[in-house]
């Protein structure tokens, strides 16, 4: 919703404190995702009462329970995953206004029934609410729930005005290019672009959101942002923890599309983006489209540009770990990869011949995401000398994102005393010692954007695609080699010997961050 | 060696919750009203240093390397990661783990640095996982400093070639290292300091000083001897210092295969050279030229007896190791 087409009483002041009356409807109200993240997340706005006055919940799940229970269920979930302790005062105004249906994601009649339900809530209300969708389902049932969506005129409520209907989708966006162009022409044969909500939740994340203001907002960095002045460019998605319970669909999924066809590439595509020529949603998605689009098709196959791995036995936190195999609900010959790295070329004026790489595993040595961008050594060799003592650090800017929030830079320095000894020395921010430690979960954002209409944090469609242009070719290679190729590395290691080897070939090597 | 682990500072954390542990140190230490840290810039982790005890440490000789850690750490604040080998007759894949943290306060606010501890208790089946575990105890981007201590055969260090080919420096002290410490295939040569030679900077400076106050052609022609006495506690330091003078010798050009060089013990008692802990003797072929150097470390002092063809001259200077804390120093940032 653009600043003109808000309502005069809205003017200025935050967009994000002007979101219209709304209810949200979560499919999928029963699932992991909306204990852990969603229903906190609506507590949190609540409580930072940046949820409308004219608020509803309604749940949708196939399994059938009263409005008390999911209520109940909704408590236990906020006093359990919610960043802040319950208040009495919050919950009241979050509980009062939830309800809760039962229904197939493909029957026609359900929906129905929750076209009539929000009817009723509007009619109560005495003036019209706006319909946000959230669809938490497996991606099985994403198809069936849109043209459902489309068919009992829910998706095209208040069309024409700020309260038309809007869809959030949580990944995957399909599982390969195919899969991907069918899925968004599904979502296109019901509604508009501007009307879906593609959610990264890493794009929730404030380091990430900072990305955009350390390059465009300070003047030091833009200048230097090119292949001129940087070496090389490396994202770490890394987790700590296996597959747990989620066996059966992570062998379905594997770490290329589970976290580098998304995760990473949202962070590379706001790494490596030109400046975009505003901060409006589309104008910032174009910029992204346009670099995902000049990364050079990879080389795949031994020697290439990707490589993949899966965790053995090992140790993490001090404890033995079985290895992936192991895990329920693997299969003894499993080909599916829970690490994964490669090299990205970008082809264009301001990248050419940076190697971007990227990685991601399960059961690695620690949880942390970060873009490290490796800058050249300087020129010369004013300080090479007799003894070689002036191991000179190339200078590092690394966003963390997960955990400990924040940015470093590694500048080289003089040791205090006569002579001139050097030694890198970080600078370092961190957001919790500086804004402190209880600041928006990624979720909180990303739903209050959707419900004020904006996009900019999502992903368009064109953009998931182009994503998955870049990497179907590898699943296809992978699905026709079985585990020809595939290595296997400690849980609690840093990866593999062939990721080590991906870099050792161009001279570089993975940072431990 | 448990008992080394436990003698050791610091209060006992799960492995998985190091990070916690560090956390929570400094806000207890804020609750007793000591020094916390309000901001990153306090924590001093500008280096990383892994000193990694052998299964020759004994509690008393690990508590002493871990004070001199404290006070290089006064200057040189960092993230410090112990690590506590346990016996090989320990079966279990055991790792334990410690945190401590201190603070030293200057004289004004700004003038305070933090530094951070870990210790880390491990069973030789748990050592091919040690490294993942010291990664993510470090501090990234930053150098790494390793030193090996009282390690009990070279061989072992094989199973460390992530710490000792990360490491800017890695250290040993071949006092008391094995025999064959200094002639093994380090991954990177390159970084591997003596902390003898380090500790014996006073002396190179003060004897590089004086026979840099002659041409080098003096200095080698006719040179037939180099010899080095020493007490029996310091026969390592003879060995460095021999070594060193070869070095200098030679680039003053002389022909050192054609010198005799040797280190000798000076017997306990033996007259008056008793008081001399390092003695440093060139003999030449050209008679009454000659260059004699004595260290009486007891008493810091230094006596040069120097003839090279131009007088006699008796000088007294300054004969001293450096602190442990400070030849840390030395052979890292040097």
């Amino acid at each position: 919703m653009s600043e003109t087409a808000r309502h005069p009483f809205l003017h200025g002041l935050s967009k994000h404190r002007g979101a219209p009356p709304t209810v949200v409807v979560i499919f999928g109200a029963s699932g992991d995702l909306t204990a852990r993240k969603l229903l906190p997340a609506v507590y949190n706005l609540g409580h930072d009462g940046l949820l409308p006055a004219d608020f509803f919940l309604v749940g949708y799940g196939r399994k059938a329970m009263p409005d008390d229970e999911f209520r109940a269920l909704a408590a236990a979930a906020i006093r359990e995953y919610s960043r802040r302790e319950p208040a009495a005062a919050v919950w009241q105004q979050v509980a009062a206004p939830m309800s809760y249906l039962a229904g197939a994601y493909d029957e026609a009649g359900a929906f129905q029934r929750l076209a009539a339900h929000l009817d009723g809530l509007e009619r109560r209300l005495g003036r019209s609410l706006q319909r946000l969708f959230y669809i938490s389902t497996p991606p099985s049932v994403f198809a069936p729930i849109i043209l459902n969506l489309g068919a009992s005129g829910l998706a095209g409520r208040h069309a024409g005005t700020p309260l038309h209907s809007k869809v959030i989708v949580e990944k995957p966006f399909g599982r390969d290019l195919e899969s991907a162009r069918a899925l968004n022409a599904t979502l296109r044969s019901v509604l508009a672009e501007p009307q879906v909500y593609r959610i990264d939740h890493y794009l929730g994340k404030e380091t990430v959101q900072d990305l955009l203001v350390q390059r465009f907002a300070n003047a030091i960095f833009e200048p230097l942002w090119n292949r001129n002045f940087i070496e090389s460019v490396q994202i770490t998605v890394a987790e700590d923890v296996g597959v747990g319970a989620r066996g059966g669909y992570y062998e379905q999924s594997g770490c290329l599309r589970d976290m580098i066809q998304n995760h990473t590439m949202q962070l590379l595509a706001l790494t490596a983006m030109e400046p975009p020529g505003s901060l409006e949603a589309e104008a910032i998605r174009d910029e992204k489209v346009k670099v995902l689009h000049a990364i050079q098709p990879l080389t795949i196959g031994p020697g290439g540009d990707v490589t993949r791995a899966q965790y053995g036995g090992g140790m993490v936190g001090g404890q033995p770990v079985p290895g992936y195999r192991e895990e329920a609900g693997i299969a003894p010959e499993s080909a599916t990869e829970t690490f994964a790295a490669l090299r990205l070329l970008i082809n264009n004026w301001r990248w050419q011949g940076v190697p971007f790489y990227l990685r991601s595993g399960k059961r690695m040595a620690r949880r942390v995401s970060e873009i490290a961008i490796n800058f050249r050594r300087p020129p010369g060799t004013l300080f090479a000398g007799e003894t070689a003592r002036f191991d000179l650090a190339a200078n590092t800017l690394s966003f963390q994102i997960q955990p400990d929030e924040g940015l470093s830079l590694i500048l080289n320095t003089k040791v205090p005393g006569l002579e001139t000894r050097t030694q890198p020395v970080k600078m370092s921010f961190r957001y919790a010692t500086t804004f402190g430690s209880n600041t928006a979960e990624a979720y909180e954002r990303l739903v209050l954007d959707a419900m004020v209409g904006d996009g900019t944090l999502f992903i368009r469609g064109d953009e998931a695609e182009a994503s998955w242009r870049l990497y179907t070719p590898v699943l296809e290679y992978w699905r026709n080699v079985g585990r020809a190729g595939m290595e296997t590395y400690a849980a609690g290691s840093w990866g593999p010997p062939g990721a080590e080897a991906l870099l050792a070939r161009h001279h570089h090597g993975w940072r431990q961050p | 060696m448990p008992e080394v682990f436990d003698a050791l500072p610091g209060h006992e954390v799960p492995v998985a919750g190091i990070r916690r542990g560090l956390a929570g140190l400094w806000a207890e230490a804020g609750q007793r009203g000591e020094p916390t840290l309000e901001a990153d810039d306090a924590k001093a982790t500008q280096v990383n240093f892994v000193l990694h005890l052998g299964l020759g440490a004994t509690p008393t000789d690990a508590q002493e390397q871990f004070a001199t850690v404290v006070k290089f750490s006064r200057r040189h604040p960092g993230r410090v990661v112990v690590l506590c080998p346990l016996h090989a007759d320990v079966p279990t894949l055991e790792m334990r783990a410690k945190v401590y943290g201190e603070c030293f306060l200057g004289r004004t606010k700004s003038d305070k640095r933090c530094v951070e501890f870990v210790m880390l208790s491990y069973s030789r089946s748990a050592r091919p996982f040690l490294e993942n575990q010291v990664s993510i105890c470090l501090s990234t981007d930053l150098p790494l400093y390793y030193w090996a201590h009282r390690f009990s055969a070279s061989g072992r260090l094989a199973d460390y070639t992530y710490l000792l080919g990360r490491a800017k420096r890695v250290l040993l002290d071949s006092a008391i290292a094995p025999a064959d410490a200094l002639d093994y295939p380090w991954p990177n040569p390159r970084a591997t300091r003596d902390l003898v030679y380090s500790r014996l900077l006073p002396i190179r400076q003060s004897i590089g000083q004086f026979l840099a106050a002659y041409r080098p052609a003096v200095l080698a022609e006719g040179l037939g001897a180099v010899t080095v006495a020493h007490a029996p506690a310091l026969a390592a330091e003879a060995r460095v210092l021999l070594a060193w003078l070869r070095r200098r010798l030679t680039a003053c050009g002389a022909a050192m295969d054609a010198v005799q060089a040797a280190t000798e013990a000076i017997a306990e008692g033996q007259g008056a050279e008793s008081g001399a802990g390092l003695e440093a003797t060139l003999a030449y072929s050209a008679p009454g030229r000659s260059f004699r150097w004595r260290g009486e470390l007891a008493n810091g002092r230094a006596i040069f007896q120097a003839d090279f063809g131009t007088g006699r001259t008796e000088l007294t200077g300054v004969a001293r190791l450096l602190e442990p804390e400070i030849a840390l120093s030395e052979a890292m940032f040097f």
